[in-house]
Parts: structure tokens; sequence; C-alpha cells
């Protein structure tokens, strides 16, 4: 799945966009294939991670812009109204796109294998979060 | 770094839209630095994405250009009503009642704004009365610094009834709190009892959903009055009296029955002649509901201000149902929800005032602040022509409207799904992470306020954040709005055009005159939230001749009003009802307006389809990558053939951009003759089959939830470019896509988005009307006729 990702991350190179998908060139998001078209395990992975609130497992990860078009940085979300994400780490990624793949990496080790079953059920499931508007 | 002051300089000016020899004045908040300089430049492209031309700016001299001395500015947000002390406010022994539905009992730690939260009363520093929330949820009766606290905590979004009495002679003091549902297993509600010193009277003002921080006014401030206010409350108040002494329960129960007053001979003026006598104050908040004012029907006319812009024509503890409409029942809409994040004019001093002289070209400008430290901020206003005039026979309509509906959005911090909309993790900006901690700055129409209810109004009196150059949206990862929209002003500048540059706004105020005249009006990427007066001026416009461009997606689509309790287009109003794409939705009975009484929602279910405006109308949105336009057999009709003169049939055209990396994307429109694109409509190019999964049909088009409406599933995830002719000698080009301007300057503005939009706009700029089609053009069609296996068409086609 990492390695799909990463791969991604390459093709998108350059573009004002992202997703997981291979592309007909580097810097194009022309001609779409692979990835997340063609692994529908790694779909649903991306998008059971990209689903949890802001506060989930300890703060959901998120991108932040350092430089203006040169640096970004990989912080935590608070879910807390006041309180900042803060950095997760110390690395500086140069690259838009390139703080992408890493956030996966990362999670796999933030989010457990397994979630939203019975066993998994706790008061909160009681009543919606800030992910559910109506 | 340190979040909370990554953002040290930013400032607003009082119109985003000025007239040529008109004034705008700036308020400007320099947190540390001693000084900044201001100086005005044009703006002409404010994408910094590197694979464009790169951020534009013209220097333009002003005699507003100079240094200022720095001083902090902060907002106080919090909605409030203050009422000003008079005399019978300072009563000795009272009754206070009221209903109240919390919507944030307690709070988490760190929370922005922590503390109790008042419900109303006179109180400051500890001097007065009033009725609060305590910080663990509970009610309370403060008499001085006497505190008397209910015995539970009050349930969040649930109305409770709370009253307080005190008696001057004895001291004693009773606070009741009943909630109006129990249920099987909730305690049974006690009042609870204590003795108290009277309460000491000062200045301050009878107050709802705040009170003063201090017991006298601060001269220097511009809130009014000079009240500094404090502990706000999240939750609606409904039904308050205070009356001239401690009642006994059975005369509060009738005293819910407020004042009664119009009648002389009939009845009193409280609901029985005892009570009467000891009404001081009985508030109705479902009277004058669109203005700043609160009405008191007592004896004592102690009507009020509103501060903050707090949500009116809100159900209230006895909303029946019966009725959606407040103005169908306004004594069933007798609350008023207080948020403690409501903005509705940061009222900064002024720094300084720029006169926009007369011969100054209309364009886009800002005053660029800078500091020797290295901050920097653009504060955006855009210059017209005085109205009746034009200086070219092209018009930007820049969407400002939309900028205050998207205004300092809060997405990536509020809504952790938004990743998955966006189908990758979304990238933050320093402004994004200032807002996420400096709530007092507001949120968007997109945003929950922090007690997860809906934000449905929006002011431009206030540091937008994203009404900047310089910014990616994290929806797109690249500009969006007023960014976006640069990306036409570049192009436009870029190519030689002559234009004016006006705004919404003044559509909507000015009416047909401000677009009378000009031969082709352009709109920006999202022209999504419009009000009826700027409809009614378009439609006018296009029915006697004129020519519209649509140059994005997603426009036409939800209703709004200007509130005319404020200035020219300073504060909008938005509600999100049953349909639509909506980040949150409003209460039931609370779809209707407070501006000015009538349904909210989308324009499509007002009668008003999209494509009736534009020719096409919103269909999919997705946020990861965009694609291109592929040319239909339709596009080789003489009536269009003229858009694509230089173009081959099958290039692909705009497989390149700053947005997504292609022409057609982000939000895309589809023509539909069954939802308002008039049935001669011509489909000329369309994106259809290239859409990834992360493109979903919209919300409204889904009637049955089933799998396969998603991008790589659904004939209808498209952008279709169309044109259609309207009488006169008009005509309407739909380009269907936000992302389309994106792609304009691609390869040095030498690209086929670039050439098409040329030749639409070379067309359509001519004098006179366009060329008439062939006759044989002219005749009846019905709007299923493109699809007749369906026994929808018009009977005169009927096969004999």
């Amino acid at each position: 799945m990492l390695e799909e990702v990463q791969a991604s991350v390459v093709a998108m190179r350059g573009v004002a966009g992202f997703s997981v998908l291979r592309t007909e060139a580097p810097g194009s998001a022309i001609g779409v294939h692979g990835g997340i078209q063609d692994d529908v395990v790694l779909d649903k992975v991306l998008t059971r991670m990209r689903m949890q609130p802001t506060g989930a497992f300890g703060g959901k990860l998120v991108i932040v812009c350092t430089k203006l078009e040169r640096e970004w940085r990989i912080a935590r979300l608070s879910g807390i109204r006041g309180v900042p994400p803060t950095f997760a780490d110390d690395r500086v990624f140069t690259g838009e796109q390139d703080a992408q793949a890493a956030i996966l990496e990362m999670r796999f080790d933030q989010y457990p294998a397994e979630d939203g079953m019975p066993e998994h059920c706790t008061p909160a499931w009681k009543s919606r979060g800030e992910n559910w508007g109506a | 770094m340190t979040y909370p002051t990554m953002l040290r300089l930013t400032g607003y000016g009082d119109k985003w839209s000025v007239e040529q020899g008109d004034t705008v004045d700036f308020h400007v908040s320099c947190d540390g630095p001693a000084t900044y300089r201001a100086e005005m430049v044009k703006l002409v492209h404010g994408d910094t994405h590197p694979g464009g031309p790169g951020f534009k700016e013209v220097a333009v001299a002003s005699a507003a250009d100079g240094t200022y001395p720095g001083r902090a500015q902060a907002i106080h947000a919090g909605s409030h009503a203050i009422v000003a002390d008079r005399r019978p406010l300072r009563v000795d022994g009272f009754t206070l009642q009221c209903w109240i539905w919390p919507t944030m009992p307690t709070k988490v730690d760190g929370y922005w704004s922590p503390g109790p939260q008042t419900i109303m009363g006179k109180w400051a520093e500890g001097l007065g009365y009033g009725l609060f929330l305590e910080e663990d949820g509970r009610v309370s009766l403060r008499v001085d610094g006497q505190t008397l606290t209910a015995a539970d905590p009050v349930r969040d979004r649930a109305w409770h009834f709370v009253a307080a009495t005190y008696d001057a002679a004895t001291g004693k003091a009773v606070l009741h709190h009943e909630p109006q549902i129990r249920y099987a297993l909730d305690p049974v509600p006690e009042p609870v009892m204590a003795t108290f010193g009277p309460p000491t009277h000062t200045e301050v003002p009878f107050t709802f959903a705040a009170h003063p921080g201090s017991v006298r006014p601060d001269p220097a401030s511009l809130e009014p009055g000079g009240w500094l206010m404090t502990d706000h409350y999240n939750g609606k108040i409904d039904a308050a009296r205070l009356c001239s002494r401690p009642f006994t329960r059975l005369e509060i129960e009738t005293m819910k029955l407020g004042a009664a007053p119009g009648m002389d001979e009939r009845r009193s003026i409280g609901p029985s002649a005892d009570l009467g006598a000891a009404v001081i104050a009985s508030w109705d908040f479902g009277v004058d509901v669109p203005t700043r004012r609160i009405v008191d029907r007592g004896p004592y006319r102690l009507d009020g201000d509103l501060v903050g812009a707090p949500a009116r024509g809100m159900t209230g503890h006895n909303w029946s149902g019966a009725h959606t409409q407040w103005t169908a029942a306004p004594h069933e809409y007798g609350a008023i929800h207080f948020h403690d994040d409501d903005v509705d004019d940061a009222r900064w001093q002024v720094d300084f005032t720029v006169r926009v002289p007369e011969d100054l070209p209309s364009a886009v400008y800002a005053m660029k602040l800078t500091t020797t430290d290295g901050d920097e901020d653009y504060v955006p206003f855009i210059v017209r022509p005085p109205l009746g005039t034009r200086q070219a026979k092209i018009a930007v309509v820049m969407s400002t409207i939309d900028y205050m509906a998207y205004a300092n959005e809060h997405q990536a911090s509020n809504f952790g799904s938004l990743e998955a909309l966006v189908y990758r993790t979304p990238i933050m900006a320093p402004a994004n992470v200032f807002l996420s901690v400096h709530r007092e700055y507001g949120h968007s129409m997109y945003d929950t306020h922090c007690d997860g209810s809906g934000v449905h109004v929006s002011s431009r009196l206030r540091p937008v954040l994203n009404f900047r150059p310089k910014c990616d949206s994290v929806i797109t990862q690249a500009p969006w709005q007023f960014n976006a929209d640069l990306h036409l002003i570049d192009w436009l500048t870029e190519m030689g055009y002559e234009f004016d540059v006006i705004t919404d706004e003044d559509v909507s105020y000015d009416g047909l005159e401000r677009i009378e005249g000009y031969n082709v009006l352009l709109t920006g990427s999202h022209p999504e939230h419009k009000d009826g007066p700027y409809l009614d001026a378009i439609h006018a416009y296009k029915e006697r001749g004129g020519r519209l461009m649509y140059l994005g997606g997603d426009g036409f689509y939800w209703r709004h009003t200007f509130h005319p309790g404020y200035g020219r287009g300073e504060l909008t109003e938005m509600r999100r009802c049953e349909s639509g794409i909506r980040p949150w939705q409003a209460q039931p009975g609370e779809y209707h307006h407070q501006s000015d009484g009538r349904l909210g929602g989308m324009w499509r279910f007002l009668g008003r389809d999209m494509a009736a405006v534009s020719g096409t109308s919103m269909v999919a949105q997705g946020f990861d990558v965009s694609t291109y336009f592929k040319r239909t057999p339709e596009s080789l009709d003489p009536r269009v053939a003229w858009a694509f003169d230089g173009i081959d049939y099958d290039e692909r055209l705009g497989d390149f951009g700053l947005v997504g990396g292609g022409a057609a994307g982000a939000e895309l429109d589809h023509v539909d003759t069954t939802l308002g694109s008039p049935p001669h409509t011509m489909l000329v190019a369309t994106s259809a089959g290239l859409h990834t999964d992360a493109y979903l049909t919209v919300t409204e088009l889904i009637l049955t939830n089933a799998p396969g409406f998603t991008g790589t599933q659904h004939p209808r995830i498209r952008a279709d470019m169309a044109f259609h002719e309207t009488p006169n000698g008009g005509g309407v080009w739909s380009f269907s896509s936000i992302s389309y301007c994106g792609s304009l300057s691609h390869n040095s503005y030498d690209n086929n988005i670039s050439k098409l939009t040329a030749n639409v706009l070379d067309h359509f700029a001519v004098d006179g009307p366009l060329p008439r089609p062939d006759p044989a053009e002219v005749r009846p069609r019905g709007r299923f006729d493109s699809t007749p296996a369906l026994n929808y068409h018009l009977p005169e086609d009927t096969p004999p």
C-alpha cells in the first residue's frame, strides 16, 4: 500500500492537487490509473482513516505549510476549538505531496488494525460527532 | 514557531467594493512591531504555485502610502443584547424568569472561551443580579458576590424553564430550574433557596448572553456603549421577564404569559392585575426579527440593542411545528440563539483612510501591509466605476458574497472528514492555524459555531484571511474564490483586454443599471452564493441582449439576503435547509431568513434553477485532481463553431492547470434541460468519464441512496461546456468548472483554454446584438426532446 501511495506522490509532484493515483506522466494529473482505482483494499483503508474525527487516536494528522510553496510539516489536530495543531515530529518536507505518504506510514502505527466493530462500541457511539453535520 | 503569533499584522477595509472618488477606511492590527508600512498595489495574479506565472502586483502611488504606528487591536466576539441602565432596572426585590436552550453547558479544557455563561441580568464585577450557567453546567442566581446554584446541570439542546426570586425584605432567594422534558431516569427538579444581602446597583446595562467585564465602560472602545463583554452564553433565550417583587411559583407560572399591552378596559398590562402591577420588562424576541433591536412589551419600553448578529427567527420553547416560518407564528419564534463566536463587526479603530482617485482605473487593488520584521498582509478592495457609467465593454463581476460565505473557513481544523471529502490529507496554511486558535475572528458559512450550530450569517467587517492573494484553500490545495478569480484577472490583463471590475454586491444593490451597457459580463470561478436582486438583474441583462460568460462551477446555488440592519453589503445571511451539499443543516422550523422572513436554501427549490441563470447546473464535486474537456459533435454546429477557431476537434481541452492539474475539476456543472438549461442549449464539450471516484454526485440529485454515484461510475459526473442564445442578440457561455480559470495561463497563455476563452470573449464583446442563427434553428423544442425514449415529449412531436 505504502509503495502505491509513494508512487502517486512521485506522479503528482508539481500538480496543485493530489490523489493516490498514477498519471500518464510525472507532474500531470491526466490519465489517472492504478492506485485506489485498482487496489480496492487500499481505497477502503485510506477512506476509513480519512473519516476519523479530528481528535481520534491522539489527534488526526494534517499537513501544515510552514513556508509558502517551499516547506511543509506534519502536525496533529487537537480536536478542541482554540487549541492549535502541534507538530508531530521534526521532519520538514520540501515537496508539497511528500507528507501524504509519510502520514499513511504514521497512521499504520497510530490506528488500530480493527475499529468500528461491535466489540469496539463505546458511549461515544450514541451521539454524532463533528463529522456528521446534520 | 508559536502559532498564535504567526499572524501579527492584519486588517480590513470598511468596503470591499468602492466607487471611484469614494473613500475606504482601513482598520489594522499590528501586534508587536512599532510601525508598519502601507502601500497601494494593483493585484493581478495571486497564485504562488511554481507551475504558474507567479505572484503579480503593480505598485500604485497613493496618498495613503506611508508608515503608520502599530497597535494591537482585538476582536470582541460573542453576541449579546444590551438594555441601557435605567431606574426601573435597579430593582430591590425581583423575579427573573426565562426559557433557555443551552448548547454548550460545559466546556472542554483548552476551549478558546472558557468560563461561566451569562443568561441575563445586570451584573458586573460581583455587583448586581443575574442568572448564569456556572462552569459545571448548573444554572445559578447571583446577587452581588453571592451565588445560589441549582441542584442539577442543564441538558444541552433541551428547553429549561429558569426562574429566580429575591425578597428584599427577608433576603430570601429562590431558584427554579425545570427541564421541559423529563426522561424516566431524570431527577425530580426541586427549587433551591438561600438568604442573601441585597444587590448593589451600578451603571452597567441589563444584558443577555454576556455581562460587562467592568462596572464602568471603556471610553476608548468602539464596542456599543464602551462595554467590553465577557462570559458569553451559547444557546437560546426565550420569553425573558423581569418583575419587581418575588413571585410565588404559581405567579411565576402565570407570568410565563408575559405582558399584555394594547388594551385598557378589557385587561391589565400583565396576565393578571396583581402581576401586571409588578411587570418591569417582558421581552419578546419574536418581534422586529430583521433588526438589531430587542423589544420590551412591558410598560417601561426597555428595548435593547443586539450586538454580534445572533441567530433570530429561532423556534421558541413553545414551537408547535404547525408553522415553519417565523412570520406566520411570531409568538412561537420568541428565541434568540446567541453564540460566543458571533462577529458582526470587529469594531477596530481606523488606522488610515484611502481616497480613491476618480481617475483610478477600475481593477482589483489592495493595501499591502508590511513590517521590517517580515510581516506581510494584503487587504483587498475592488474599485468600480460610478453607477450609470462604464469604462470598458467588458466587466468582471467579482463574487464578494461568496468571499463572505467562505470567510475564515475552519474546515481543516473543525471537520475531520474533510480529508475524506478531498481524498487526500489537507494542507493548512499559517492563517488556518491562526484561525483554529483565534476563534474571535469568526467563522464561515461552511463552519459550525463552536456549539455545533450552523453559521448562517457572515460579516465582512473583520479581517478575512482567505480574501487574500497568495492564499491556497484546504479544499483544492490551490487558490479558491478571490485568489482563484485573480487567475481570470491575470489572463484578461496579460491578453490586453480593457475591462471594468465590479462586484455582485454592486449588482445586488444597484440592479440592472450597474451592468446595463456592458457588452459582456464575466463571472468568477465559483459564483455560488447570490441574492435575489442580483439574479433579477442578470436575468434582465440577458433578456435585453447582454452576454454572460460563466467562468466557473457551482454557480447560483444558495439563496442569500443582506441583513437590512447593516450597511451596504456588510452582513449576508444564508440558511442550509433540506437539500444541497451542506456542512450543516438548519434546525427544523428555522429555514426562513431572519433578514426577510422568506424561505432560504437552494435557489433551485425556490423555483430558480441554477441552469436558468448560467445554462448549466451543479452536478458533482471532487477535490483531488481535475481533468480535461473533449469536444462533442455539437461543437461543429455553426451556432458555436466560431468558438473553436484554431482548435482541433480532437484536442484535449485543458489537460493542464493550476487547480487540480486540469480545466475540468473541483465542482462541475452539466446541461440538464429539465433543470433549467434552455432547450436550445448546445453541449459543446464535456469531461464525462474522465473523473476520479473523489467526484460524487450532489446530494440533491440522489433521491434514493444506492451505489454508483461516483466519478468512475456515474454518467452524469461531468462538466459540460455549453452555449445558448438569449433574446435580442444575447448569449450565455458556460465553462462549468471551478478549476477552469486555473488553466488560462498555461504555456505563457498560449493554450487551447486561453484560445477558446478569447474566441468566446471576442465574439461576445462586439457592439450590437450577436449574429442571428439560421432561421431553421427557430422551432419548438420540448425539454425532453433529447431523450425521446421517455414519454415526456411534446404532443406535437408524437409520431402518428
